[in-house]
């Protein structure tokens, strides 16, 4: 029997999919938040929390998606991740643009290099970056999920 | 017959791989010894100043987002983009509805 249009996947892999999809949330966060001291950063976390969600899209079906994605709310926030990504850039503007002035002679972000509370704006480029990315990602998933031409 | 030629050609193209990648007397790509530091000097800059000019100890990250900050906005810009069109092209369009 083929799968209908919007219908969610088998008990196997939809339990499977409940245990799986907070330990890949929670490594993306992870990504996201240390992007400044270990590998990755925010395009390579928000990508991975974006797995997460589009292992909920496959595995859950497009009715159970269309009751958890709030389409304002995504635009709403991917404009918000870059236009902090941008006024970070712009903190720094009286030297010159993307000049990391919190690090230099900041009130916060100042530690020792190493710590998480370091390294001026990166920390919030990576947070906005990731945002961005993550609700990109899921909606474009979500837009070639709803939008698709062929009957099934 | 077929198969055993792919699997010889397979079995000639992973010991031309060997051969080239093998450091010795392969191929060298770029300068070897200390004379990338002159000739690519960026990278050392990056390596020896990156932690110190701009706090994040992932060098990568560095200069992702403050020696090539711009490069990152119009990754994001790309990235919108992609999805604006995307959903532009895939949404119903008018008289599309049988």
């Amino acid at each position: 029997m083929r799968p209908r249009c919007g219908t969610d996947m088998g008990l196997i892999v939809k339990t499977s999919a409940r245990a799986i999809i907070p330990l890949i949330g929670i490594f993306g966060a992870y990504i996201v938040a240390h992007g400044h001291l270990t590998p990755g950063g925010g395009f390579q976390g928000g990508a991975t929390i974006a797995g997460a969600g589009i292992l909920f899209l496959v595995a859950f079906g497009l009715n159970e998606m269309r009751k958890h994605y709030n389409k304002h709310l995504y635009s709403a926030l991917e404009g918000l991740g870059g236009l902090v990504f941008l006024g970070a850039a712009m903190l720094g503007i009286g030297t010159a643009f993307f000049y990391n002035t919190l690090w230099h002679n900041g009130p916060i972000f100042n530690g020792k290099p190493g710590t998480l509370l370091s390294a001026g704006f990166l920390p919030i480029m990576n947070l906005a970056v990731g945002l961005k990315v993550f609700t990109g990602l899921v909606s474009a998933l979500v837009a070639i999920a709803m939008y698709r031409r062929w009957k099934s | 017959m077929k198969k055993t030629i792919a699997y010889l050609s397979l079995l000639f193209i992973l010991g031309v791989l060997l051969y080239v990648a093998n450091p010795n007397y392969g191929l060298k790509f770029g300068p070897g010894g200390d004379d990338w530091k002159n000739l690519r000097y960026t990278d050392n800059y990056y390596i020896t100043h990156g932690v110190q000019e701009v706090g994040g100890t992932n060098i990568v990250t560095d200069i992702v987002f403050d020696y090539r900050g711009y490069d990152t906005i119009g990754e994001a810009t790309v990235l919108f983009t992609a999805i604006a069109g995307a959903v532009a092209l895939l949404r119903p369009w008018r008289g599309d509805e049988e």
